[in-house]
């Protein structure tokens, strides 16, 4: 049973039948296709032992042996939530797209054969097969910015494939490196574990990922791209880019970084973790000053995406799982908080905070998506009961015994979102809904149920972190560096 | 009979749930899914869900009374090395606290059965008023930091949503900013203590914490500012200066939730402070903290509520007073008096706030000097009102005396000066209510208060209920025998408490009324006035600092990222590629022939490299 | 609405003239005339389920301090309890909101009567034939000597508030049947329909008895002289139309701020002002009525909201629009009813006193809803 090659190539190859089916079925079919892929995901959950901490169901072949690019695909506890995510948050991107979106055979197909690529990223073992992966998903997004974008669509597709094309250089030039200067020419990961560099190498090709990959994370000072992205990507596709796409870059470093440079990343550590403290600072002082309420998710984004490289800094057991958590729980609220300015749009034609009031109107409002949102940003601030709040627990506890001072820093951060989003709602959804503004076009329920289920899974997940918890931990509490040996390779289910 | 006390016992934790179940099962009618009938069953729902919880908290509490403390434990996460465990603490003052909590929120939420009858969004509120409770009543069982810290949090944003009740309104929707941000401040400022003491102890429960602070040697600057964490959600929580403000705001929200706030909720943070005081032990700072907070804000609230017209805003400084002196008592390391003056405050606070509501549902008004002449016409609520006063002065033996009481004798010998603190919170209290009740219930009534009938059983009720609990609160203390005898009480002490009492009473009377709102022609008087009534302009000292640091750093980083930061990169853009303003302006013909240049350079990039292999 | 003061006054002044041509404050259109009728006939049912109660809790519930079953009218059965907790009802709660805000207000010929010797006296003796037994009640009655006078100048409003309904009631519905057999046909119609009935009712005297015990005892004689229109319809328009109560859920109520006026004469918080787009949410006292109202549309009238903006979802807030504008019709009415001299006079000088009544009414509309209704 190929259950992981499932997860790349259902999507893609579904991408395809969707493309050439005739006749106007493509959504239906692409829901099909993506209900048939999260069925598989629950199936490789099925084969998931979270006690074993190595990789699992792999699945391997020779590929092209003078390069050593080989196909092997594997599953472990970083990889699996992150893959169970992506299959989820496909579903609603499709689900939530526009019913009457134009060229429907072109934009269905793309969306899936993202799913499918950004799967095969995260399940690569080979590095250079993941490089293909991360190459290759950039195709379908930039197309899906590029063709459904807004108004300036063209310039922030633009600068998306500058940014990410570079990051992929970065990435590239690191994981060539790392093969040369390790004396085996090889790109397989549990090879590459097993010969660690010297630090100066390692020190020179981390900062090589470190770049790479903090670009599309994306990092300070190299977040640019994101926002402009964001502004003009229609909400399926920033649902995506904010709730999978990012966390590339952080599995990325995770992966690469973290796992194949454990010496130079003790070294560089206590920088990350300030970088974390900027990022986290920035990315949160910028968004109190916007206006566009998508862009203020944007810039939450950035700012949230420090708490991971804090934890990742810390490296330590209980960060780590903090990390992961973070991924999946950020991946899961900004998702919600996407769609529903995705709503906030479609019906009042506006994202500007000074302009839209009163929305909480249960008559001629949007009340529903009003009590959603309010769920929303509380979890993404960290409210207790929510999973943005079991994340942002197990990063600091994590890592305030290695930098103190970072993780102090960062937690007030999560102050500073509460302020921000606080102003969110205050103006777009108290006051009085005015009444020269005609009639609104109410919510629908298909429009609400999408991030409904996000809003569930959140509270869930933050009732109940063990249930996320409990797949990753075995992966994580041990250091990669002593997998490698643990490892269990059955190449056949 | 045995079997089914501990039954209960053993499901202890039930009683919080019962609170947030009755707000999920009332959420159909909260969020307006049901429109062709009225909202009233979600109300039920949530008293039903409460009457639940008094009754078995009732029973628990009866339980607990002859045993010796039992500990509930839940595994709530066990990641890697880290067992987050919540320990419930099942006591008979945990369990006594919890009470009062259900009790004071059934009675509330029938006040609000009246005083919301007009008013379509009843489901909402009582949903919300189900998750405070819940909230509250978790807090009051919680013997873990964590949870503890958790369920303040909860808090936080249960007062959010409830200040926010009336959305619509443009008051209100700063005062629920206010109340969230500023108790997030200090939230934010307790997770970091919470989790800086979590780490160094190993354990986030209480009595390991206990334990670890008998033997815990830390350097003095982490022990300053690791105490001044712990304190700081507490002090946002009670309204304490500096972060006192919100709750003056938040008296925009309704007035049933302005009973609980005013008497329980705020007592949450003193209660947590309560249980951490063993810990607090280690931090001197803290302490100290507490003890100039606490007396800071016990005057200055007096002062300020002195000065306020709006009915609910002056008896919303005396509550910040309150707290400071369960501050000063937690600082100064009498947890017993802290206890006993919180519960003495809930009860007749929250007896003052149901008057209060009264008087606004049949006025129309909460501006005092437009009151006057109720007292002959409003018996439950005049008797509300007194009865209320007393309970929390220190005149005659309800509970403020007991508690007062129990604070001078604490202070007595250790600390004089906070001697003077008590008897000068007691006469300042004693002044501003005897002023208020003044102007409400006496004299002869204005055109808004003059046709006043008493108001219907769903308010007069509770509060006649309260009333009774009040009166009868020291009676049911002194036969648990937490009351001192009379012959031990000292006349030195008692004397000067009831001549304090009596004095704030009496000038009160004297003190010159004017139903007008004139302002005093001296213009020292009126600079003293306008301090105090806008609260010594502490909302604009912050507007000025943290407001406006915040706001310009944050449109400083905006400016930087959009000028600097994204400047240079299209700068660099144009450098590298030649045609950054063809970028800005491209086409889509032509940005798909550079997708094809980058694909194909980083293609024939990687072929080389290899290919030198 | 960036509408400058003078256009303002421009419109009001229109307003004044087609007042003094005939014509309505409303604009007499189809769509108009539709929502009007129909908005009126189910506010006569709704209103008439509210005076029956009203005049029951008057007479049947005086001083009763524990009236659980206040709203049943006298028949408690299991069926009707089921449908109360369900809240699947009447909101009598509106009905008495609307009494307390008339008391509250005050005005009209009995507001004096109630402070005078004579309601005093008569009061005290039904007070004391209710009290008798109950030792309890003398004692506080002694202590509190207004408390039960209080609450009977409150049975008083309950009443006379459900003989002003029991009178405009059957005028609504009638309206409504006349409209159906096609002899109502126009705006300036409609308003003369309810001017007629408020003008035959006009000195219907005002009374209120109580039994008690088998006795009867008055508490608004007939010879207190009080009648209809100038002490029940009069002050009923200036409380509930244009005075009202703010509303906790978009007024502040915040001493400091001010925002509330310290004379209640200067409240603009009645029904031709509110904002309809706020009904349905918290704090909006008058969303009760309109949910009441909506179980009663005629089925031409529901049929159009249902066509309409948001269907069935923003239904209240239709009719609230639908009700301002039937709203501005009857305060034509009584506008017109109170002129002091006959609307066609051809003397001058009675033709400017005309004149003058009409701007003061119409200028005290400037910042209500009908200024709204006049773009379209």
């Amino acid at each position: 049973m190929l259950i992981l090659s499932g997860l790349v190539w259902l999507p893609s190859l579904g991408a395809l039948v969707v493309a050439l089916w005739p006749g106007a079925h493509a959504r239906s079919l692409a829901l099909g296709i993506a209900g048939l892929n999260l069925l598989l995901t629950i199936l490789v959950l099925e084969h998931f032992d979270p006690g074993l901490a190595g990789m699992q169901i792999s699945e391997q072949w020779a590929w092209i042996d003078a390069l050593d690019l080989t196909y092997h695909l594997g599953i472990d506890g970083l990889s699996l939530p992150l893959v169970i995510l992506n299959s989820c948050l496909g579903c609603i991107a499709i689900y939530s797209s526009d019913r009457e979106i134009p060229r429907p055979r072109l934009y269905y197909p793309l969306l899936l054969s993202l799913m499918g690529f950004v799967a095969g990223a995260f399940l690569a073992q080979n590095l250079l097969l993941f490089f293909l992966f991360y190459e290759l998903e950039l195709i379908p997004l930039y197309l899906l910015i590029a063709i459904w974008g807004g108004e300036r669509r063209g310039y922030a597709a633009m600068k998306f494939l500058i940014y990410t094309a570079v990051s992929g250089v970065l990435v590239l030039a690191a994981f060539l490196g790392l093969a040369w200067l390790s004396g085996t020419g090889s790109f397989t990961y549990a090879v590459l574990l097993k010969h660690p560099l010297p630090l100066a190498a390692q020190l020179v090709l981390l900062s090589l990922l470190l770049v790479g990959f903090g670009i599309k994370i994306p990092l300070v000072p190299f977040h640019t791209w994101l926002p402009d992205a964001h502004v003009e990507a229609s909400t399926p596709v920033s649902v995506l880019l904010a709730g999978v796409l990012l966390k590339l870059g952080t599995y990325g470093l995770m992966r690469f970084g973290w796992g194949l440079f454990g010496d130079a990343w003790r070294v560089v550590a206590p920088g990350l973790a300030l970088w974390a403290v900027v990022g986290v600072l920035y990315g949160s002082l910028t968004a109190i000053a916007q206006t566009d309420m998508k862009k203020m998710v944007a810039y939450s984004s950035i700012g949230h995406m420090g708490y991971i490289l804090l934890a990742l800094a810390a490296a330590t057991p209980v960060s780590l799982i903090g990390t992961v958590f973070q991924m999946v729980s950020h991946g899961l609220i900004s998702a919600q908080l996407f769609l529903l300015v995705g709503v906030v749009y479609q019906k009042t034609g506006t994202r500007d905070l000074g302009v839209l009031r009163g929305l909480l109107n249960p008559e001629r409002g949007l009340p529903i998506v009003g009590s959603l949102m309010v769920l929303g940003v509380m979890a993404s601030a960290g409210i207790p009961g929510m999973a943005g709040f079991v994340s942002e627990f197990l990063v600091f506890r994590g890592s305030i015994a290695q930098f103190p001072w970072q993780t102090i820093l960062c937690i007030l951060g999560t102050g500073l979102t509460s302020v921000y989003f606080l102003l969110l709602i205050n103006r777009a959804f108290f006051g009085r809904l005015p009444q020269n503004w005609g009639v609104l076009p109410e919510s629908t329920w298909s429009e609400r149920i999408p991030a409904l289920i996000l809003g569930l899974i959140i509270v869930i997940l933050g009732v109940q972190p063990g249930l996320l918890v409990h797949w990753s931990e075995a992966t994580l509490v041990l250091p990669p560096a002593a997998l490698s040996t643990l490892s269990s390779f059955s190449p056949w289910l | 009979m045995v079997v089914m006390a501990q039954f209960l016992l053993h499901g202890s934790w039930w009683i919080p749930l019962y609170g947030v179940l009755g707000a999920c099962l009332a959420l159909p009618w909260s969020l307006g899914l049901i429109r062709r009938s009225g909202p009233r069953p979600a109300a039920y729902i949530n008293l039903l869900a409460t009457v639940l919880a008094v009754v078995h908290g009732s029973i628990v509490f009866r339980t607990t009374w002859s045993q010796e403390p039992q500990y509930l434990v839940f595994h709530w996460l066990r990641a890697a090395d880290l067992d987050l465990s919540f320990v419930l603490d099942i006591s008979s003052v945990s369990t006594g606290a919890m009470e009062l909590v259900t009790i004071l929120s059934l009675l509330a939420q029938v006040f609000a059965l009246g005083y919301l009858e007009k008013d379509w969004g009843m489901a909402r509120f009582f949903s919300l008023m189900g998750f405070f409770e819940g909230a509250m009543s978790g807090l009051a069982l919680s013997d873990s930091l964590l949870l503890s810290y958790a369920l303040l949090e909860i808090l936080t944003l249960s007062t959010y949503l409830l200040v926010g009740f009336w959305y619509a309104q443009p008051m209100v929707v700063t005062a629920a900013r206010d109340a969230f941000l500023t108790k997030r401040i200090g939230d934010v400022l307790l997770l970091m203590g919470v989790i800086s003491l979590g780490t160094l102890a190993g354990s986030f429960n209480f009595p390991d914490l206990y334990e670890w602070a008998e033997t815990a040697q830390l350097p003095p600057i982490v022990t300053a500012l690791l105490g001044l964490a712990l304190i700081a959600g507490p002090t946002g929580k009670c309204a304490q200066v500096p972060l006192h403000l919100w709750l003056d705001e938040a008296m925009e929200g309704p007035n049933p939730a302005s009973i609980l706030r005013n008497s329980v909720v705020v007592a949450c943070g003193a209660y947590v402070l309560i249980k951490l005081q063993p810990v607090l032990v280690i931090f001197p700072v803290a302490s100290t903290t507490l003890t100039v907070l606490g007396t800071l804000t016990a005057v200055g609230a007096c002062l300020v509520a002195m000065a306020q017209i709006d009915i609910k805003r002056a008896l919303a400084h005396s509550t910040s007073a309150y707290l400071g002196l369960v501050f000063i008592a937690i600082g100064s390391q009498w947890t017993g008096f802290a206890l006993l003056l919180l519960f003495a405050h809930a009860l007749a606070k929250a007896l003052l706030f149901m008057s209060v509501g009264a008087v606004i549902y049949t006025t129309n008004t909460q501006t005092l000097t437009e009151m006057g002449g109720l007292g002959r016409r409003m018996p439950a609520t005049t008797i509300a009102f007194l009865v209320g006063s007393i309970g929390l002065e220190g005149v005659l033996p309800l509970g403020g005396f007991w508690a007062l009481h129990l604070g001078l004798n604490d202070f007595w010998g250790s600390a004089p000066w906070l001697v003077g603190v008590v008897l000068l919170v007691n006469c300042l209290t004693a002044l501003n209510l005897t002023r208020v009740f003044r102007l409400v219930f006496l004299g002869d009534p204005q055109v808004k208060t003059r046709r006043a009938p008493e108001v219907g059983w769903p308010m007069a009720v509770p509060m006649v209920s309260l009333t009774v609990l009040t009166l009868t609160g020291p009676l049911v203390l002194s036969s648990l025998n937490l009351l001192p005898a009379w012959q031990d009480l000292g006349w030195q002490m008692t004397g000067l408490l009831i001549g304090s009492g009596l004095l704030g009473c009496l000038l009160g009377s004297l003190v010159v009324l004017t139903r007008t709102w004139s302002r005093p022609v001296q213009w020292t008087w009126k600079f003293l006035q306008d301090l105090l009534a806008y609260d010594f302009y502490v909302d604009r000292l912050y507007r000025l600092t943290v407001v406006a640091a915040v706001g310009s750093l944050s449109r400083l980083t905006s400016w930087l990222d959009r000028q600097v930061l994204d400047g240079v990169v299209n700068l660099m853009a144009l450098v590298s590629l030649g045609g950054g303003e063809s970028l800005r302006y491209t086409s889509s013909g032509q940005s798909q022939f550079y997708l094809l240049t980058i694909l194909l350079g980083v293609g024939l990039l990687g072929l080389g490299v290899l290919w030198y292999w | 609405m960036a509408v400058t003061r003078s256009k303002t006054r421009t419109l009001l002044d229109q307003l004044v003239e087609r007042l003094q041509a005939g014509e309505a404050l409303l604009p007499d259109t189809p769509e108009n005339l539709e929502e009007v009728v129909g908005i009126l006939q189910s506010y006569g049912v709704v209103l008439d389920a509210y005076y029956r109660n009203l005049l029951d809790i008057a007479e049947r519930q005086f001083l009763v301090l524990f009236p659980f079953f206040k709203y049943f009218d006298g028949h408690v059965t299991l069926e009707r309890l089921l449908k109360h907790w369900w809240h699947d009802r009447i909101n009598y709660e509106y009905a008495e909101y609307t009494l307390r805000t008339m008391m509250w207000h005050g005005g009209g010929g009995l507001e004096t009567y109630l402070e005078s010797e004579q309601f005093i006296a008569l009061a005290h003796l039904a007070i004391a034939q209710k009290i008798r037994l109950n030792p309890g009640m003398r004692l506080l009655e002694g202590l509190f000597p207004d408390f039960l006078l209080e609450q009977v100048r409150q049975a008083v409003y309950y009443h006379v508030l459900g003989q002003f309904w029991q009178v405009m009631s059957p005028l609504f519905l009638t309206l409504a049947e006349a409209y159906e057999r096609g002899e109502v046909r126009s705006i300036p119609e409609v308003v003369d329909h309810v001017k007629a009935g408020l003008v035959a009712a006009a000195s219907q005297p005002l009374v209120y008895q109580v039994t008690l015990d088998g006795a009867t005892y008055d508490i608004i004689p007939a010879s207190a002289g009080l009648t209809f229109l100038a002490d029940a319809a009069i002050p009923y328009v200036e409380a509930i139309f244009f005075r009202g109560t703010p509303f906790f859920g978009v007024v502040s109520y915040n001493a400091q701020l001010q925002e509330i006026s310290n004379d209640p004469s200067r409240f603009t918080y009645g029904a031709l002002y509110a904002d309809p787009v706020t009904t349905g949410g918290a704090g909006i006292p008058p969303t009760l009525l309109m949910q009441d109202m909506r179980h009663y549309l005629p089925p031409y009238l529901r049929q159009r909201y249902l066509s309409q903006t948001r269907g069935e979802a923003d239904l209240r807030v239709k009719i609230c629009i639908s009700f301002q504008k039937s709203m501005f019709c009857v305060t034509t009415a009584t506008i017109l009813g109170l002129l002091p001299y006959p609307l066609d006079t051809a003397n001058p000088e009675q033709r400017q006193a005309n004149h003058l009544h009409l701007r003061q009414w119409v200028y005290r509309l400037q910042d209500s809803q009908v200024l709204t209704w006049q773009w379209v």
